[in-house]
């Protein structure tokens, strides 16, 4: 009916109006790019984690409370801090008990929750892990020992708990071998002791009027090698912890010490000054055959394989003070490693050969240091100013090293970041030369 | 000491029996021993090893008996919610869908309804056309009928004119001429009526053009104010963009604290999180959009952005729809230094 | 008893010696055969002469110089072998100079007494590693017995033994414990 025609002016306001539009959506689009925030440092602290006392049957012994082990467990490894049970809010013991927001309201991340049962001669344990923010369980399971092997129960559990959290595979149901030292009859005695690694369950396995030490264990945790001056000198033994057996490994004049073993435990690296002056060794344990790895006249001791088992770390003063060295192998040139004071001594390398643990001195203080291999930085791990012996855990987390407390030598755990140090509870007398066994199985 | 006379002595004594061949000889026997017991070197003795004083203690430990453990398991709580969960939002789905079929109900009748409309306006329209084309049938009939009766006059007329042709003939070429008069004005209104159609035409057209002009006009004016929109929206934007990187430093800091990374977290690990926002600030909704590859960093990294009550975002809403409402967290841990 | 070359060949020398000395004296003795107040002479030193007045032994016993500075030499020894501890400095085996003279006087003792036996017993201070300092302690019991041998005594007298850091004289964590328990500790048999 009615006619259009298109004017010039219809076409122009036609395009304007295209125009315009695809302008718009193109500033439009510029606003919905999306922002990204990057995060690159994390809080340096300890997770928080609540660990709820198990809830218990009937029969279950009073002593060895599972909770407070674990707990426990889980702040000596220096990652987490614990909440005692008088602060928590609420006791669940599964998860329609869990009330997450209680637990954001307290600040948790973690919570451990769990209920042992017993069962004739045995008690098992169920337990579950839950994630406060994404209000989720992380791992759930049940475990079972016999009714007086809680504590072993209870490391199991602190075990499977660290792993969840961290990925890494906990090593609180290794071992620890140490010396102590006290008196007796107004003479001094010296005891070879073998301990859970909270020190508890501990064992006498050798009692000495004279000094112990430097105890080492087999790759296999059934022997401990170390040194006994029972016959008025040094002289380096292998003792079977199960039978009592023991060998004399090397007696020779001068030095026989700092024993250390091969990964197939074939064989030990010793420090031997039979030939002068203190000079690094290996023996074979069979047949005794004896080759010789250092020689220079300064003093070569405290040797030990690393990662590899093709090389090993030692200590040598042959630049003028104690320093930490290491050969790639056997015939390889020595290469000086730590730099930074004129004291290093006790090289401990850990399993993956990311660092190596030592007895640093610095303005007069001794602590106990780690360089990182890859990169040569090194970082004082301890406040405290009289340290020895450091030993580091199986998977390459915690050190474990003595100190002097109120003029007493304690055995002391810290993470191997640095941080926090737990301090074990010790009786009369010293404690020292701790040995953290491998993980056994 | 007097010189040393070893010459025969007056005493008379024999020689083996002096003192002097004795001493001799003591010595002598001396220097043979020394000589046949000499070893050139020095044997040096090992020390002898005092008594023992160790004591070995072995004790009858009991193994501590292998701790058994099941596989993980299956949380039937959790099995129970997930599914309560499932129902409930089954349910949302359907109540969602029946909104949407409602909504698309509307929409239909919405649609219908104007159709109607239109149906009806074209109804009237076409009445009207109806009307009119009545008005002009009734118009043509009633002159058909004014016809006819004319003729049925003109009949009678011609009856009576038989009767008065003298006078009928004037009186016909009269009635012709007015005959002839009325074709005429009917002609003039027919004329009429067509000239009022094409100027109601043109006027029309005439409205349209005008309408074209009118919008041409309007839109110039709208372009004009777009561009100073634009520019105004550009400094508000530059003044949105500092607000925004204030609250994004504020909310890293935040982040920062609350992250827990695993021990064994590396500088390449790197996990991102989408997050959906409220404008109280409070957390809607988050999701893990790539993984580390480390389910234990992945964790952290949720955990860490679960666990704030509420983000520091602007008072704009402006600001903060534009920047905050949807936006990323990368988790990649670097050391310092 | 094992004998060692140095004692063999002094004994050689002292024969001999003895035989140069003999028969000089017994003709002396032979010459003088008649009787006579006058006394034999003492010949430690310091002589007994009996005057003819008889005045009832008056002995004026008038050492003479050497013989006075032997016996003060002998008894200073004898003061300075009561010491038997030696103090080193921190991470060395190096004999302190007011030391010296006091093992020389023991090696002198060791020298003149092939019999005695002595042990070193060598210790460091609490500080650093065990084991590093066994070997430490090793090696200042080592450095004494050089200069013990190298002054006279004989490498056969000697034992050593290094205890390390675990048998301190004194407890206590101070620069004043740790100084007194750097040492090497002569012990005699």
């Amino acid at each position: 009916m009615t006619n259009r025609t298109r004017t010039p002016r219809t076409r122009y306001a036609q395009s304007l109006i295209c125009l315009l539009f695809v302008w718009a959506v193109m500033g439009s689009n510029s606003a919905l790019a999306e922002l990204t925030i990057r995060i690159t440092e994390g809080a340096d602290a300890a997770i928080p984690v609540a660990v709820v006392p198990f809830s218990e049957s009937e029969g279950i012994p009073s002593s060895d409370k599972i909770s407070s082990i674990v707990q426990d467990d889980l702040a000596m490894s220096g990652e987490f801090r614990t909440l005692a049970p008088e602060k928590m809010l609420s006791l669940p013991s599964k998860r329609s008990e869990v009330y997450f927001r209680d637990w954001r309201l307290l600040g948790q991340r973690y919570v451990l929750v769990g209920a042992l049962n017993r069962n004739g001669d045995r008690v098992e344990a169920r337990y579950e892990l839950f994630d406060v923010n994404r209000e989720e369980r992380i791992m759930g399971a049940t475990a079972g020992a016999s009714a007086n092997n809680m504590r072993t129960l209870a490391h199991h559990i602190s075990d499977k708990v660290y792993e969840a959290i961290t990925g890494v595979p906990g090593a609180f149901s290794t071992k620890l071998a140490y010396v102590t030292r006290d008196s007796a009859n107004g003479e001094p005695r010296y005891r070879l002791q073998v301990s859970d690694v909270d020190g508890k369950r501990a064992g006498i396995r050798l009692e000495s009027k004279e000094p112990i030490l430097s105890p080492a264990w087999s790759p296999d945790g059934r022997k401990l090698a170390y040194v006994s001056f029972e016959t008025g000198r040094p002289v380096v033994f292998i003792h079977e912890l199960a039978s009592g057996n023991r060998t004399r490994i090397a007696e020779y004049r001068g030095l026989n010490s700092a024993p250390a073993w091969s990964d197939d435990g074939r064989s030990l690296l010793l420090t031997l000054s039979k030939d002068g002056n203190a000079e690094i060794y290996r023996i074979d344990i069979q047949s005794k055959n004896l080759k010789r790895l250092t020689n220079h006249w300064s003093i070569d001791t405290e040797a030990v394989w690393d990662h590899t088992g093709n090389g090993f770390f030692f200590t040598s003063d042959r630049s003028g003070g104690p320093q930490i060295y290491h050969k790639s192998s056997e015939d390889a040139e020595p290469r000086r490693i730590t730099f930074g004071s004129r004291y290093n001594a006790r090289a401990r390398p850990d399993n993956d050969g990311k660092f190596v643990y030592y007895v640093h001195q610095r303005d007069r203080a001794f602590h106990i240091a780690k360089t990182d291999l890859e990169s040569g930085e090194e970082t004082v791990l301890t406040r405290s100013e009289s340290d020895e012996s450091p030993s580091v855990s199986p998977n390459g987390r915690m050190l474990i090293y003595a100190t002097k407390q109120s003029g007493n030598s304690v055995l002391t755990v810290v993470s191997a970041d640095g941080g926090d140090a737990y301090s074990l509870p010790a009786s009369q007398g010293d404690v020292r030369d701790p040995a953290w066994s491998p993980i056994l199985r | 000491m007097t010189g040393q006379e070893r010459d025969v002595t007056p005493t008379g004594q024999q020689p083996w029996r002096s003192p002097v061949a004795l001493s001799l000889l003591l010595h002598g026997l001396i220097v043979v021993v020394a000589l046949t017991g000499w070893s050139w070197s020095t044997p040096k003795d090992d020390p002898e090893p005092r008594s023992i004083s160790a004591r070995l203690i072995t004790q009858q430990e009991p193994e501590p008996s292998p701790v058994v453990e099941d596989i993980d398991e299956p949380d039937r709580d959790e099995e129970r919610r997930k599914e309560e969960e499932e129902q409930q939002r089954r349910e949302e789905a359907e109540r969602q869908a029946a909104e949407e079929e409602q909504v698309r109900e509307e929409a239909r009748r919405i649609e219908q309804a104007q159709e109607q409309e239109r149906e009806e306006q074209e109804a009237a329209a076409a009445r009207e056309r109806k009307a009119q084309q009545a008005r002009e049938e009734e118009a043509a009939r009633q002159k058909a009928e004014a016809e006819a009766k004319e003729r049925e006059r003109q009949r009678a007329k011609e009856e009576e004119q038989r009767q008065e042709e003298a006078r009928r003939k004037a009186e016909e070429e009269r009635r012709k001429q007015e005959e002839a008069e009325q074709r005429e004005r009917e002609e003039q209104a027919r004329r009429e009526a067509e000239q009022k159609r094409k100027e109601a035409e043109r006027r029309l057209k005439e409205q349209q053009l005008e309408a074209l002009a009118d919008e041409a006009d309007r839109e110039r004016e709208a372009k004009a104010r777009r561009q100073q929109e634009a520019a105004a929206a550009k400094a508000r934007e530059v003044q949105m963009m500092s607000e925004s990187e204030k609250y994004q430093a504020l909310i890293r800091e935040r982040l920062s604290q609350a992250w827990y990374p695993p021990s064994s977290a590396t500088e390449e690990m790197t996990a991102r999180v989408q997050i959906t926002l409220l404008p109280t600030g409070e957390l809607q909704s988050a999701k893990l959009v790539s993984s580390s590859g480390n389910t234990a960093f992945d964790n952290s990294a949720l955990g860490a952005v679960k666990s704030l009550n509420r983000y520091p975002i602007p008072d704009s809403r402006d600001t903060f729809e534009r920047y905050f409402r949807q936006f990323t967290i990368e988790f990649n841990p670097q050391r310092l230094q | 008893m094992k004998i060692s070359v140095h004692q063999k060949a002094f004994a050689v020398v002292l024969s001999l010696g003895l035989i140069a000395g003999c028969s000089s004296t017994g003709e002396t003795m032979e010459e003088d055969e008649y009787g006579s107040d006058v006394e034999a002479v003492d010949q430690d030193g310091g002589s007994t002469v009996y005057g003819s007045d008889g005045d009832g032994g008056v002995s004026s016993s008038d050492l003479t110089e050497d013989e006075r500075r032997d016996r003060a030499e002998r008894a200073e020894q004898e003061a300075m072998r009561d010491i038997t501890t030696f103090y080193f400095d921190f991470d060395t085996a190096e004999i302190k100079p007011e030391a010296r003279e006091v093992l020389v006087a023991h090696a002198r003792y060791l020298e003149n007494d092939p019999n005695q036996q002595v042990r070193l017993e060598g210790h460091g201070d609490e500080r650093g590693s065990k084991e590093y300092n066994l070997a430490l302690g090793e090696r200042r019991a080592n450095a004494v017995e050089r200069f013990l041998i190298v002054n006279g005594a004989s490498r056969g007298q000697m034992e050593t033994v290094s205890y390390g850091e675990e048998k301190p004289a004194v407890t206590g964590s101070d620069e004043s414990a740790w100084a007194q328990n750097r040492r090497v500790e002569l012990v005699f048999e």
